[in-house]
Parts: structure tokens; C-alpha cells; sequence
């Protein structure tokens, strides 16, 4: 088999669905594992106020939450089992520790062309692509 | 420039600083002190007087949401810890920034206090991020450290009363009012909150205000900083809004979008870049004089009570900024220290509020942050 675990790494955005529709797709060719990491990003940096943090946590988990349900659903009308799980913190960091944790053997993430970000910091799936212990796939 | 002006500008410049903060996922405060700052040293802005009203306000207001976020079931919980560790967190850089306040930079005794006091604080909603985002704040070290900072930050608030008060007769009506609120708010609250709240017009925020402008007046003519009783009226209401969140919701938003903004550039519009620049190696002496003693008198007990998380619990106990900002802008509001001392203060905390965060998440980081946040499915 070409793949037996494959993390797909999702945030609601468009690049992050085309990614999903393509990890489905795999994993259904290859009958590889299919985990969705759902990557919450960091919480307000040196916040002033616990509110602050607080409200910023729940309208992100409000999301997530949304977001894991819609990627259930699509995965189960694709007839491919799917595990999702809900992380916060610093993406690439993120993707690449949890893809080293699950044993992933390929990792599949879209890009979403941030052009000032991308040239300034470079983007996530750059990062990801550098640090990965595994094969990336990145989704455009 | 008129006040309709300065207005329009600190209008232009708060939006400029949420759009900012949600872009870059810095916290909005530090990026209003930032705004202020650029703005009142580029275009030479004095503070107006109804900003520095409404700023007093926010910074009590600001208080009572602190008060507010102060879980009291796990306080008690983890008493031991939280008393040792957080009041040493207050004490250590208490007395050592205030000696050397006074007896190396030459600050008189009531400005040595000031300086001691701010920088003697923990930020409670950076430590809370930082928990949040390893997955600690749900582990015994990470309500420990949470409980540490509630102690550190009442300790804070009750050296802002008490060190600063010069009673006058008023200060018993200060105090019956003090006790007449702490007491009788959460008694009231369900009731009229039952009745009147829940409605656009808001009037259990209303209720609040009136408690806070109460408290501020009666300590203003007592001579006193209501500081304390308010943290308290916030400690004691923490239980009700626990069960009503959506109350603390409402109240969260009116105070983050007009209040707490214009409290942050009042205080970013007061610091001198001059004054800074001119004074970079008394600024470095007073960071350094908030770290020490918070390593000094911190780790030993962390080393005994969060092990083997002590030098990040000390990192973490190390921040500091919303308490920090509060007790500066009280002494320079109060006329106790300058501008000068005003800007040192304010950018060591601030420094506090990034370097011991930023070198804690990189480099001492636990291995709580591979537990997930939470598995959905």
C-alpha cells in the first residue's frame, strides 16, 4: 500500500477543503487511515484581560466544533472513515509534531497564498513541507 | 487640537489596533499601549481630560473583571500553593524594586512604592493563555500556577488601597459603602438581574457601573484607591457569572469595545520615547530588578509544588501588565511619579509581558502540549 496513515490538515478554509476532498480521495484509492487535524491557531498574545482570551477560545471552538462536524459528514457520504481531532496552537509546528506522533506517512495541507505573509514569515505549508519527517502533499 | 479631534484620532487608531490584533494575533491591549504611544509622541497629544476620565474608569472597571475571572472553588482548592507561591510572586520584587528604587535610582519613598508595586505583578490573562494553549489549565500544575497568579494579583490591589490611603472621615462611608456592595450585590444580583436583565438596554451593567462610579467617588474622598473593594466586588460576583456567562458576555463586550481601549492608550500616549531612549540602562536595571527576585523567591517553591514545570511556572509568574499599567497610571494620575518613571515602568512592563512568555513557550514548554485540546470525534 502506497499510504497507511495519512493526516489531512484542515481550518475551514477553502485551500483546507480542497485539501480534505483530495485526502478523501486517497485514502479511499489507498484504504490508508484517514486523520483530520483540525488546528485552532494560537489564542491572543500577551492578552490584557482573561476575557479577552476566554472569548477568543469560544468562538474558535464554536468553529471547530462546526467544522468536525462538516468533515464527518462529508467523509462518511465519501464511505471513508475518518478521525478528527481539534488542536490549538501554531500550525506548522503543530502539523509536524502530530504528524511524527500518529506515525503519518503522508501529510496533506492546502495553500493559501497569503502573498505579504507567504514572502515576510512563509507560509504554513512551506514550513510544514521543511520539517516534516514524511512526504507532504500540498493542495493549491 | 480639539477634543473632537483627539477623539476622531484615538477612534481611528482603536480600530486601526483590533483589526491589527485580529491579523496578527497579538492582544489588543498591547497594541492599543503601542497605538497610544506612536500617537502621542508623533503628533504631540496631551492627554485630554474626559480621556483621562474615562481611562480612570476603565481602569477600574478593568480591576472588576479581574475580580471577575478569579475562579474561588480552585483557590481554595489549592490554598497552600497558591498562597506560598503567589505571595511570594508579589513580595520578593515588591520590596527589592522598591529598595532599589529608593536607594539606587534615588526615587523618594511613596514613588519606590509605585515602582515596586507595579512591577511586583503576574498577568493573569497571559499566564491563562499560555495554560490554555499547552493544555495545562487543566492539569493540578496549571491550576496551581492560575491560583498563584489570583493571590499575586490580589495582593497587587490591596497594596494600591492600602499603601496609598491617607484617611479622611469619608473613609467610612468608603468602607460601609465597600462592605454594603460586596455584601449586597450578589444577594441582589439574582433578583434584579432576573427582573431587569437580559434586555438591550442593559440594565444590570447599568447596575455595576453605578456600584463602580459609587466606589471610585467615596475612595477618591477618602482619600483612598478603590482598587480593593472593587477587585472584591469582582471576586464575589465571579460565582454568578460563572452561572450566567452570557451576562459576563455582554458585559465583556461593552468594556472591550469603549472602555478598556482608551484606558490602554491613555497609558501608551503617556510614555516618552525621549524619556525612554534617555534612560535605556535604568530601564534594563529595572527589568532586571522585576526578574531577579521573581526567580529568587518563585522557583524554590515551584520546584516544590509544580515540579518538574518550576522554571516555566516561574517564567509564567514573571509577566505582568494589566496590573502593572493600573498601578502606574494610579501613580502618575495621583501625581506621584513623573512622566519619566511613568514610561520606565510602563515599558518593563510590558517587556514583562513578552520576554518571560515568549522565552517559556520556546524553550521550557511541557510535554502537556502534545495532549490534545480536546478530541472531537
Amino acid at each position: 500500500m502506497p499510504f497507511e496513515r495519512i493526516v489531512v490538515a484542515i481550518d475551514g478554509s477553502e485551500p483546507s477543503d480542497r485539501a480534505l476532498a483530495k485526502a478523501l480521495e486517497l485514502a479511499a484509492l489507498t484504504r490508508a487511515k484517514l486523520v483530520a487535524l483540525a488546528v485552532e491557531g494560537p489564542l491572543p498574545a500577551y492578552a490584557a484581560t482573561v476575557g479577552e482570551v476566554e472569548e477568543v477560545k469560544r468562538e474558535k471552538d464554536a468553529f471547530f466544533g462546526a467544522l468536525a462536524d462538516r468533515v464527518r459528514r462529508e467523509a462518511q457520504a465519501a464511505g471513508v472513515p475518518i478521525e478528527v481531532e481539534l488542536r490549538a496552537g501554531h500550525a506548522a509546528e503543530l502539523i509536524v509534531r502530530y504528524a511524527d506522533e500518529r506515525g503519518a506517512d503522508l501529510i496533506v495541507l492546502g495553500h493559501r497564498g497569503h502573498f505579504l505573509r507567504d514572502h515576510l514569515l512563509g507560509s504554513t505549508a512551506d514550513r510544514v513541507s521543511e520539517h516534516a519527517s514524511c512526504p507532504v502533499m500540498i493542495v493549491r | 487640537m480639539s477634543d473632537i479631534a483627539v477623539a476622531a484620532v484615538l477612534a481611528a487608531t482603536i480600530l486601526v489596533a483590533s483589526t491589527v490584533s485580529i491579523e496578527i494575533g497579538l492582544s489588543v491591549a498591547l497594541i492599543e499601549l503601542f497605538g497610544g504611544f506612536v500617537v502621542g509622541n508623533a503628533f504631540s497629544i496631551d492627554v485630554p481630560s474626559w480621556l483621562s476620565f474615562v481611562g480612570s474608569f476603565a481602569g477600574i472597571v478593568l480591576t472588576f473583571l479581574a475580580g471577575a475571572e478569579v475562579d474561588v472553588p480552585q483557590l481554595r482548592r489549592e490554598w497552600k500553593a497558591s498562597l506560598s507561591i503567589g505571595l511570594v510572586s508579589f513580595g520578593a520584587p515588591f520590596v527589592l524594586v522598591g529598595l532599589l528604587c529608593y536607594f539606587g535610582l534615588g526615587w523618594n519613598h511613596r514613588q519606590a512604592e509605585i515602582g515596586g508595586l507595579a512591577l511586583s505583578t503576574t498577568s493573569l490573562a497571559v499566564v491563562y493563555a499560555v495554560l490554555v494553549e499547552t493544555g495545562l489549565s487543566r492539569e493540578l500544575v496549571g491550576k496551581r500556577i492560575m491560583s498563584a497568579t489570583f493571590v499575586t494579583d490580589i495582593a497587587t490591589v490591596a497594596g494600591l488601597t492600602i499603601l496609598f490611603v491617607k484617611p479622611t472621615i469619608w473613609i467610612v462611608p468608603f468602607a460601609a459603602a465597600s462592605i454594603g456592595a460586596i455584601v449586597g450585590l450578589p444577594l441582589a444580583a439574582p433578583s434584579f438581574f432576573g427582573r431587569y436583565g437580559d434586555r438591550v438596554i442593559e440594565p444590570e451593567i447599568k447596575l455595576v457601573f453605578a456600584v463602580l462610579f459609587l466606589l471610585m467617588w467615596l475612595g477618591g474622598r477618602a482619600n483612598s484607591q478603590a482598587a480593593l473593594p472593587v477587585f472584591v466586588l469582582g471576586l464575589v460576583m465571579s460565582g454568578h457569572y460563572e452561572r450566567h456567562r452570557k451576562e459576563q458576555e455582554r458585559m465583556r463586550v461593552v468594556a472591550f469595545a469603549f472602555l478598556t481601549p482608551f484606558f490602554f492608550l491613555k497609558g501608551g500616549m503617556n510614555v516618552s520615547a525621549h524619556a525612554l531612549w534617555a534612560n535605556l540602562g535604568v530601564l534594563a536595571l529595572l527589568f532586571v530588578g522585576k526578574m531577579l527576585p521573581k526567580f529568587g523567591g518563585v522557583y524554590p517553591l515551584a520546584r516544590r509544588f509544580t515540579a518538574p514545570h518550576a522554571t516555566f511556572t516561574t517564567l509564567l509568574m514573571s509577566t505582568g501588565l494589566t496590573f502593572g499599567t493600573i498601578t502606574s497610571l494610579y501613580g502618575l494620575n495621583a501625581g506621584i511619579i513623573d512622566r519619566t518613571k511613568f514610561s520606565l515602568l510602563i515599558a518593563v512592563v510590558v517587556l514583562s509581558a513578552i520576554v518571560p512568555t515568549a522565552i517559556a513557550q520556546r524553550f521550557f514548554q511541557p510535554r502537556a502540549a502534545l495532549t490534545p485540546e480536546g478530541a472531537v470525534a
